[in-house]
């Protein structure tokens, strides 16, 4: 086994800042987008609308059925054949936004539906309409409860960012990547990268530990 | 509309199932009266309630409320349903008041009175809770109101319920159990509430199991059983004269229990 080289791990350390900044970039754009269609579709859920129902299962049954993987590449390569050229940086964030708002839909909705029917009656019985019940009486009740799974979410999706190096955006993993083509040293170049992801990973829980605890 | 009751039921049904809980029940209420519901569980007193303001769907059935069709709007002589909108709409001016109290946990007590004001009759916030602090002191709350629903013992929570339901001007109220999930303590305060709103001539129908106040209050007494109205007459006549056999098995049991309970 050859000895571990120190030199190259912070011959590294600025490129893979720089991409973690893009990784970052990306997260935070596609957490960004991907909370918005998560509530939308979540409430949109529990409509009374049989077809728009049926839409927001159909979105949720795609998503939860088919690799994130096979998900970044469709959108890479199917929103040109639509006429619509986006670069790789906004390609990847359609992609990851769209994988983790599916995800997202489930968890608002499950969220909404734990809470006591007893509510929704109470909300009923002084003339709320069912829109109303939701927005103003479910949705601020499980608020709380959404935000533990919500978290984990948004961890999965930093995560699954690193699939987005496939399609060439110089994001974290691709910029370890990079240096491995050139230095061949894939091990102290995994090793660092995997730090990198765990202390991005590790800001974010701390950071969700304390709006749970503040939503408490 | 001054013409004709003020509640108007024909052939109410509701299935469970292969059940009838409410089987064909037919009943006029007017302005003021004070109509007390008992029977054993599963008589269909709750669900006769919940039919009325439609948080339950009837199977068949008219219910007319105010000269107002629950069901949906008459057209060309045949009814045409209505959206869930307009059933909502048509559900404001009918308060109701659950077993379970049912406050929206979210929400401070005052806040619970204000928001059917503010976001269902569109009442400004400050006016709302102007609205809603009146309410809580006619329920004798006025030194909760900042508190949480989890903070308030089960009267309180009763309370603020009943507070809430007025708030939206009810023409009609229902009680469905309101003081069943109480500690015995609590049941009193919560039927002073009651009392004060029968004697200022609000019109409404009280499922309960307290015997004493029913007797007290009602100004009318309906005995259900099997889901249908078994008994219709005045409460005098019914604790002291039941006509029927099942009514005076009814009543033989429920004084066993109170006279168990006294020893």
């Amino acid at each position: 086994m050859n000895a571990f080289d120190w030199s190259v791990v912070w011959y590294a350390v600025p490129y893979l800042c720089q991409g973690a900044l893009v990784t970052l970039e990306l997260s935070a754009l596609a957490m960004l987008f991907g909370t918005t269609i998560g509530a939308v579709a979540g409430l949109l859920s529990l409509a009374e609308n049989v077809f728009v129902r049926g839409l927001v299962r159909c979105y949720v049954y795609f998503v939860r059925g088919t690799p994130a993987l096979v998900q970044v590449f469709l959108v890479y390569f199917a929103l040109p054949q639509f006429g619509l050229e986006l670069s790789a940086f906004w390609s990847g964030v359609v992609a990851l936004a769209f994988n983790s708002g599916g995800f997202i839909a489930e968890i608002v909705r499950s969220g909404l539906q734990s809470i006591d029917t007893g509510q929704t009656e109470a909300a009923k019985s002084i003339g709320m309409t069912n829109r109303q019940s939701v927005l103003f009486i479910l949705l601020p009740q499980s608020l709380r409860r959404i935000t533990p799974p919500l978290t984990n979410e948004v961890i999965t999706l930093v995560k699954s960012s690193s699939l987005l190096s496939v399609i060439s955006i110089s994001e974290l993993t691709r910029s370890a990547q990079a240096i491995i083509a050139a230095k061949f040293t894939p091990f102290e170049l995994y090793a660092e990268l995997a730090v990198f992801y765990l202390i991005i990973i590790s800001i974010l829980a701390k950071f969700s530990e304390y709006v749970e605890k503040r939503l408490a | 509309m001054s013409t004709g009751p003020l509640l108007r039921i024909r052939g109410l049904s509701k299935v469970f199932g292969d059940i009838a809980v409410l089987d064909r029940v037919d009943l006029d209420v007017v302005l003021g009266e004070i109509v007390m519901v008992i029977g054993p569980s599963g008589a269909g007193k709750s669900t006769l309630l919940r039919c009325i303001n439609r948080i339950e769907v009837p199977a068949t059935g008219d219910v007319v409320v105010d000269g107002v069709n629950m069901a949906g709007d008459m057209r060309d002589g045949r009814l045409v349903p209505d959206t869930s909108v307009a059933t909502a709409r048509k559900r404001q001016r009918i308060g109701m008041v659950f077993q379970r109290f049912n406050l929206f946990a979210h929400l401070s007590a005052l806040d619970n009175v204000a928001i059917g004001p503010h976001r269902v009759l569109g009442l400004a916030k400050s006016e709302a809770r102007a609205v809603a602090a009146e309410l809580l002191a006619r329920v004798r709350l006025s030194d909760h109101a900042a508190k949480r629903p989890a903070q308030l013992s089960g009267g309180q929570q009763q309370r603020v319920a009943i507070a809430r339901a007025l708030a939206m001007k009810p023409t009609l109220m229902l009680f469905d159990e309101p003081t069943s999930a109480l500690d015995p303590e609590l049941v009193g305060e919560v039927l002073t509430v009651i009392r004060g709103l029968a004697r200022d001539g609000m019109t409404m129908l009280v499922v309960t199991h307290e015997m004493r106040f029913a007797r007290e209050v009602g100004t009318r007494l309906l005995f259900m059983d099997g889901g249908r109205v078994i008994e219709d007459t005045a409460p005098e006549i019914f604790f002291t004269r039941p006509a029927t056999d099942r009514a005076r098995d009814f009543l033989t049991r429920v004084d066993e229990r109170e006279h168990s309970a006294a020893v």
